[in-house]
């Protein structure tokens, strides 16, 4: 019996080894899914939760601009894993006051929820494509929430500087063609802070479609964070950019706050 | 009263504004100008309807509105105030949209004053939503939000691990507007013939006031409700008594429900059922009072590409003891099938980055034959700015629900400047 332990524990001794030789290369140079990884956990889930005021400017090729001001709270569950997220809509004025409400889930359908103050309705959103448009700017739900690294296969593609920034460029292809409207990206991922500083998406006859840059990161309560963003669609001109101010971490948000109770009457500090 | 009450309300908003723009108390409020132009005229005209039947314009009408809603912790005020000129009927008149306090405490929500409650899942099939009204509203073509109206009372909301209550004490009841002898919107009008008409203080003392309860939680991405309410009916019963006089009525009603609602089948499901007790005629055989009634809907809402969703409902309202109705039923009444069936389908497609959309609903009775149909065409200019031109028809059987007001289809168009 003891023998016999012995030499399993000699074995597992043996097979550690093998897979540590044969892992030590890569954690120095990590894979392009380890890039991606990081790079979801880095962008999209910073904190135990975070809230930040966003001002959206939606501009028109022609110059003609929009503005969607948001005050946008987000709760982890789980690392990864799955999210809440509440909105508070500050203006235009057709749309102030009006509460949006998501319980994101990984591998299946989010929840959603927007309340129509006018009518005291609280309305369910049919979620099943993520790829819409958030408030008619040129961010998709997916842009703004985060896509699952899992939903793409991923290869890296060289080491290119951003500016200033040394970055891996990552291909990503959609596993399920048909479920996105992208068939490539292409991401450049600092490799200081694992955010990305530049996203290219090209269509199904492999056209360019859309660029995002991080256009400003800063680092707030340790965590770097891109505080201004901007996706431009290359088809048609038009682009949003995306200012996130009074940004706070670990804020230590109630549950209660991702609820109907708050959606109905959201806490008095957002509507400010 | 509601209405010398509104234009109080609007005057001391508009004094309010000078010290809200001091205090940084937010204000909003907006200027809107509607119109709808009517597109059937039939010939027949009974003579408690000739308003009707000479009036061209369905609608004509600007409105200012001024919305004020300071907030703290725990309190919240919401005042709003709507000043209306009717360019059809030649009159100005204020409303008070709603005007209540808000008391938050850890687990309760308090609301007193004139509010707006919005129950059940359907999407214009109202089961549980037994709250007042505004069809002329509907009818005429101003926006969906003006299909609502408040109610005076307190709203008590408790909230225990997951867990919702919410009690509604009105005691003041509210009738539906409806289209009546006399005004603007044609509908069909058995006693046409009775001019002389009377309406019971639609405030019926003696039978004490509104309760209603909703017990609501989300289970397993379900939003599921259970719905109870005592009070009456909102549309009138009309009995004729000697003169020959028209007397109009709220008999007393009960509604018990359910709804459930949840993302299934890669869209949105929605159920809701609901038990209508009409305790004045639970026989069956008052002719003037409706009977009590099952009613049910099944929904599913989809999005079947990025900006474009699909809404599907269908409806029944399933009528009890529809031997003794029938029996009630004398010439020129409208003669119920024991089951309405309703289909509906709602296609909205947006473009420009949301600003642009285009919406149809058609709402349909296979078995009445009845039906609403609402395409519309909305655009925001600017952030502020939007109008919206769109059609409201209606046909079918001249007695059934839709089919009566076949004469008040309309084209309508609508401009509102927010701030």
């Amino acid at each position: 019996m003891m023998v016999l332990g012995l030499r399993r524990a000699g074995w597992v001794a043996v097979v550690a080894g093998l897979a540590v030789l044969a892992v030590a290369p890569a954690a120095a140079q990590p894979t392009a899914e380890e890039i991606m990884a990081k790079a979801h956990l880095a962008m999209f889930y910073p904190g135990e939760d975070m809230r930040a005021r966003v001002t959206m400017r939606l501009v028109s090729r022609d110059g003609k601009e929009r503005v969607r001001e948001l005050t946008m709270s987000r709760r982890d569950l789980q690392d990864g894993g799955e999210q809440r997220y509440f909105i508070y809509f500050h203006r235009p004025p057709d749309v102030r006051d009006m509460t949006f409400l998501v319980w994101k889930y990984p591998g299946r359908d989010d929840d959603r929820w927007l309340y129509v103050p006018a009518l005291k309705l609280v309305r369910r959103i049919a979620a099943s494509d993520k790829r819409s448009s958030f408030a008619g700017s040129d961010f998709s739900y997916e842009d703004v929430s985060g896509r699952e690294p899992e939903e793409d296969t991923h290869k890296l593609l060289r080491g290119e500087k951003v500016g200033e920034r040394a970055a891996s460029v990552v291909e990503s292809v959609p596993k399920d063609p048909g479920s996105v409207d992208f068939t490539r990206k292409v991401s450049w991922i600092d490799k200081a802070t694992w955010l990305p500083l530049k996203e290219e998406y090209y269509d199904r006859r492999g056209e360019l479609a859309r660029v995002f840059t991080a256009e400003e990161l800063k680092e707030i309560q340790g965590f770097w964070t891109v505080t201004k963003r901007v996706m431009k669609n290359t088809q048609t001109g038009h682009f949003t950019e995306a200012v996130f101010a009074d940004v706070r971490y670990n804020q230590k948000l109630s549950p209660d706050l991702f609820s109907e109770r708050a959606l109905r009457a959201p806490p008095a500090e957002l509507s400010r | 009263m509601r209405r010398r009450f509104g234009l109080l309300l609007l005057a001391s908003l508009l004094v309010a504004r000078g010290a809200a723009a001091a205090e940084e108390i937010p204000l909003h409020g907006f200027v809107q100008a509607a119109s709808a132009y009517r597109l059937i005229q039939p010939d027949r005209c009974p003579r408690t309807q000739r308003l009707a039947c000479r009036e061209e314009f369905v609608l004509g009408e600007g409105r200012g509105r001024l919305e004020l809603t300071p907030r703290g912790e725990w309190w919240g005020l919401v005042a709003k105030g709507e000043l209306i000129g009717d360019a059809v009927g030649g009159e100005v008149d204020g409303d008070l949209r709603e005007g209540y306090l808000d008391l938050r405490f850890p687990a309760v929500d308090l609301r007193l004053g004139r509010q707006i409650i919005t129950w059940g899942v359907g999407d214009l099939i109202f089961i549980n939503d037994v709250f007042p009204k505004d069809w002329v509203a509907f009818i005429s073509g101003l926006p969906l939000e003006y299909l609502k109206k408040g109610s005076d009372g307190l709203s008590a909301t408790g909230h225990w691990g997951g867990t919702s209550l919410q009690v509604v004490l009105v005691p003041r009841f509210e009738a539906d507007t409806l289209p009546e002898a006399g005004g603007r919107l044609r509908f069909n009008d058995p006693m046409a013939a009775i001019e002389s008409r009377n309406t019971d203080d639609p405030s019926p003392g003696a039978e004490g006031p509104e309760v209603g309860g909703r017990l609501f939680r989300n289970l397993l991405g379900w939003d599921l409700s259970l719905y109870a309410y005592r009070g009456f009916h909102r549309a009138p019963a009309g009995e004729v008594e000697p003169g020959p006089r028209l007397r109009l009525f709220f008999p007393p009603l009960n509604v018990y429900g359910w709804s459930a609602q949840g993302a299934a089948l890669g869209g949105v499901v929605s159920l809701e059922g609901g038990y209508y007790d009409s305790r004045r005629d639970r026989s069956g055989r008052n002719a003037a009072v409706e009977n009590s009634r099952g009613k049910y809907l099944a929904g599913y809402q989809r999005e079947l590409a990025p900006d474009l969703t699909l809404g599907l409902q269908y409806a029944g309202d399933v009528m009890e003891d529809h031997d003794a109705y029938r029996a009630t039923r004398g010439p020129g009444m409208a003669n119920r099938p024991t089951i309405r069936h309703v289909l509906t389908a709602r296609l909205t497609q947006l473009f420009w980055n949301q600003t642009l959309r285009l919406g149809l609903f058609v709402l349909g009775s296979p078995n009445e034959g009845d039906f609403y149909v609402n395409p519309e065409v909305k655009y925001n200019v600017t952030d502020a700015l939007w109008a919206a031109l769109g059609l409201n028809l209606f046909g079918g059987p001249r007695r059934a629900e839709f089919g009566q007001f076949e004469g008040n289809s309309n084209l309508y168009a609508v401009v509102r400047y927010a701030f």
